[in-house]
Order: C-alpha cells, then sequence, then structure tokens
C-alpha cells in the first residue's frame, strides 16, 4: 500500500528523536530479580505485625488467619525451592545447547553482581531458556501453519473431469449460434453439479498420486511445475461463492492470513544480542571526541528500536561511517 | 498420444479462456492530482532513510555546527517532492483532500454513501 511507507517514515523520525534525547539503563532488571524473592518473605512478616494490633476476638482470628496465611506461603517457598532444585538438576541434565557464548555471558554478569551468585545466575540461564523455547514454539508453529494452509490451498482441485473439461473446450472454439449455447450450457451446469462431486474425488487422488510419483522420484522439476500450473490455469472456473473469492485471493496475495501473522515480510534469525550490542560496528570511528558520542546514541537508539532488522541496523551505521569518511577534510580544518 | 492430446488441449483453452474470473482492474487514478501524490509518495519512500540520517546530523547539539551547516544544505538539495510533508491524504475514491477520515481514506461524502448502503463493516449510524 502506498501510505505504508508513509507511516513506517514518522515510526523512524520518532524513534530516531528517542535515541538522540534519551539514556539508557541496562542492569536494572537483574537486580530486580533477586529482590523479589526478599519482599515476598518481608511482606509475610508485615502481616503478622498488624494481627497483634487488633482487640482479642480478632486478634484470634487474624492469628488464625495469618496461620494459614503463613503455611500456605511456607508450601509455596518450599515449592518454589523444590522446583529451583529440579529446575538446576533439569538444566545440567538436559542436553539442549544453550549457546556456550551466552551460558559464559549469563556467568560473568551473575559474578560480577554484588548479592548471590549462584541464584542471578540459575535464574538468568532459566530466562534464556525460557527466551530460546519460546522463539523455537513460534517457529515452529508458524512454519507449520502456513505450510498446512498452503498445502489445502493447493491441492484443492477445482471441479471439471478431463472429459467434461474436453466437452467445453471444444464447444468453445467452434463456433455455436447463441441457441445451442444456451441449451449446451444448462445442461452441462446440471451435469456438473450431479458428476462434479464424483470427479472431484477422483481427479484430487489422480493429482495426488502423480504428484507423489514424480516427487519421490526427485525434487520437481521446472516441467513438473509448468504443469502444474497450467492444470490449475485451465481447471480454475469463477468462484462459486464468497468463500472460494475469498481463497483465490487469498492466494493471490490481496487479502492476508487469518489470524494475522503479524511477521508475514519480517524473517529475521538474529539473535537479540545481535539487536543490542552493536559497538562492535563502531570499530572503524575514531575513540574519542563528538563523532563518537554521536555514534554511541545512534547505536543506543537503535538498540531499542524493535522494527528494524539486523541489517537495516548495519546500513544505518555504515551510511554514517562513509558519510564522516568524505567530511574528514572539512573535519579535520575545524 | 494421449499426453500430447492433453497438452494441445491446454493450450488452446488457455487461448480461449484466458482469464475466467471477472475482476475491476483500476487502471486509471482519479485524477492527475492523485496522481502527482503517488509519485510524492514513492520519492518520500525512496529517500526516506537518507532524509532520517542527515536530520540526525542536523537536528543536534553534539556535533561541530559547520558539519550541520554542510548537512542543511545537503539535504535542500534532495529532490523537493522527497519530503513527507508535501503527502496529502486524499479519498482513495474520489480524491478530494479535504474531510478525508484516515482509518478509511475514503472523504466523509464516499463514506456516508457506503455506510448508509450498508457496506462498511461495524459502521452504525450513531444515535443516542
Amino acid at each position: 500500500m502506498v501510505s505504508q511507507p508513509f507511516s513506517r517514515v514518522k515510526r523512524f523520525i520518532f524513534d530516531i528523536k528517542q535515541e538522540l534525547f534519551s539514556t539508557s539503563s541496562v542492569l536494572s532488571t537483574d537486580k530486580d530479580k533477586s529482590a523479589a524473592s526478599k519482599e515476598s518473605t518481608t511482606e509475610g512478616a508485615s502481616k503478622r505485625q498488624e494481627g497483634r494490633a487488633e482487640t482479642p476476638k480478632q486478634h484470634l482470628l487474624d492469628i488464625i488467619g495469618n496461620m494459614k496465611v503463613e503455611l500456605s506461603y511456607r508450601k509455596k517457598l518450599q515449592q518454589l525451592k523444590a522446583n529451583e532444585n529440579t529446575k538446576q538438576a533439569m538444566n545440567e541434565l538436559e542436553g539442549k545447547p544453550l549457546n556456550p557464548e551466552l551460558v559464559k555471558a549469563a556467568s560473568a554478569v551473575a559474578s560480577s553482581l554484588p548479592r548471590n551468585k549462584k541464584q542471578t545466575e540459575s535464574e538468568l540461564l532459566a530466562q534464556l531458556r525460557r527466551h530460546e523455547e519460546t522463539t523455537d514454539k513460534q517457529k515452529k508453529g508458524g512454519a507449520i501453519n502456513i505450510r498446512s494452509v498452503n498445502v489445502i490451498l493447493e491441492m484443492t482441485v477445482k471441479r471439471q473431469s478431463p472429459a467434461q473439461r474436453g466437452a467445453r473446450i471444444s464447444s468453445g472454439i467452434s463456433l455455436q449460434l447463441d441457441e445451442d449455447g444456451r441449451r449446451i450450457r444448462p445442461e452441462r451446469s446440471s451435469a456438473q453439479s450431479i458428476d462434479s462431486r464424483r470427479y472431484f474425488l477422483r481427479s484430487l487422488w489422480m493429482l495426488t498420486d502423480c504428484y507423489k510419483i514424480s516427487f519421490s522420484v526427485s525434487p520437481p522439476t521446472i516441467w513438473d511445475l509448468e504443469f502444474a500450473k497450467e492444470v490449475a490455469a485451465v481447471t480454475a472456473q469463477p468462484p462459486r461463492n464468497g468463500f472460494e473469492e475469498m481463497i483465490q485471493w487469498t492466494k493471490e496475495g490481496i487479502l492476508w492470513e487469518f489470524p494475522v501473522d503479524n511477521e508475514v515480510g519480517m524473517e529475521d534469525d538474529a539473535e537479540f544480542h545481535e539487536h543490542i550490542f552493536l559497538e562492535k560496528h563502531l570499530e572503524a570511528f575514531p575513540k574519542e571526541g563528538p563523532i563518537r558520542h554521536f555514534m554511541e546514541l545512534v547505536i543506543c537508539g537503535l538498540s531499542k528500536n524493535p522494527y528494524l532488522s539486523v541489517k537495516q541496523k548495519v546500513e544505518h551505521i555504515e551510511w554514517f561511517q562513509k558519510y564522516f569518511e568524505e567530511k574528514k577534510e572539512l573535519l579535520q580544518e575545524i | 498420444m494421449a499426453a500430447a492430446v492433453l497438452w494441445w488441449t491446454l493450450r488452446a483453452a488457455r487461448q480461449v479462456l484466458p482469464s475466467p474470473c471477472p475482476r475491476q482492474v483500476r487502471s486509471y487514478y482519479v485524477d492527475w492530482r492523485m496522481l502527482r501524490d503517488v509519485k510524492r509518495r514513492k520519492m518520500a519512500y525512496e529517500h526516506a532513510d537518507e532524509r532520517l540520517r542527515i536530520n540526525a546530523i542536523r537536528k543536534n547539539s553534539i556535533l561541530p555546527k559547520e558539519l550541520q551547516e554542510v548537512a542543511d544544505k545537503e539535504i535542500a538539495a534532495l529532490p523537493r517532492d522527497s519530503c513527507p510533508v508535501r503527502i496529502r491524504n486524499r479519498c482513495v475514491l474520489t480524491s478530494r483532500p479535504r474531510g478525508v477520515k484516515r482509518r478509511w481514506r475514503l472523504s466523509r461524502i464516499v463514506f456516508r454513501h457506503f455506510a448508509d448502503h450498508a457496506q462498511m463493516s461495524g459502521v452504525q449510524r450513531a444515535m443516542w
């Protein structure tokens, strides 16, 4: 659509303005996690203190209530600990390859933080694992859905048997009077409706058999694909109802596939660290001075931008590199 | 032999029934102003990245001012139709420049026409 680029431009402008006029804090999330476990215990303590301040009856009731709360908290804590132990055991035993670089980075971060190194490290590893699982699920799930839909769309052979097709074509070629045409058409339509169901399944199975044979021998050649396209083009009848019209539009690309897949055009296989840690692209720039400062801000903004692919971000940085190299003489005068 | 016959029938069929599905194909824009707007949008899309980067250099308090002046001249040298400010959100069907609702890209008159004929999904006459 024509107006899509305009909104994209606006988003660019917004993002680059943000990058120029804001700062970021990276490590706050890790500290929050380790603090969360301590907060739950303090909440339990405060509840106990409130119960003692009221009248004896309510006091008793509160104590009973708090005991229940305490028990449930204890059970939860025990369960959490048990889960953590099992998770740690699982982490060690599971052969699923977490990127060794990521593991090293996680351990380095954990060791750099002041509190409870083992706990933070295990939590970071669990986060990484969950992240990888979700990305894998999305990739597999999305791929399977699209593949299955495409298979179904391609394999539905629309209606005609070869014999009927031949008859129709011959009638179309030979010049006929209107009366003949009018007579023949309603006949054929009724014949179609009766016999087409029989022939539909038969033609479908015939085609699937043909293609199974051809695929088993070798990867589909160009001639096979051409043949498939020709068959589809000839057997394609005008859509009988709105559903078939929508199917045709989806095949052509006019209509989206539902449920809407937000990531249709984008196939970004890059890991999150390639998006965020862009400093390695800054090696060609001078290490001090206003240009370095400017480029660091650019990188900060790009790392926060979820709408660009890694390639586009790298292109931005390379453009700046070229620009500043061209202006080197001007800069040295200053 | 049968395969050859099949091929021939397919070829013949394709000539006689080129596109069996009738489709409304819009081959003209409504008027010349709409065409010019389309051209401006295409140019703005092409130059969007460049403009963004040059503006990032210009709207800056860190880089030296001489560099920013050079960037000013560069952005002025870009074609005039490449700036997004020149795009006008016209009605898609009538090319009306005013009274266009952004969500539907239609002018108020066309919108009303379709809504009254129940051709706008989920749009109802207001009554409260």
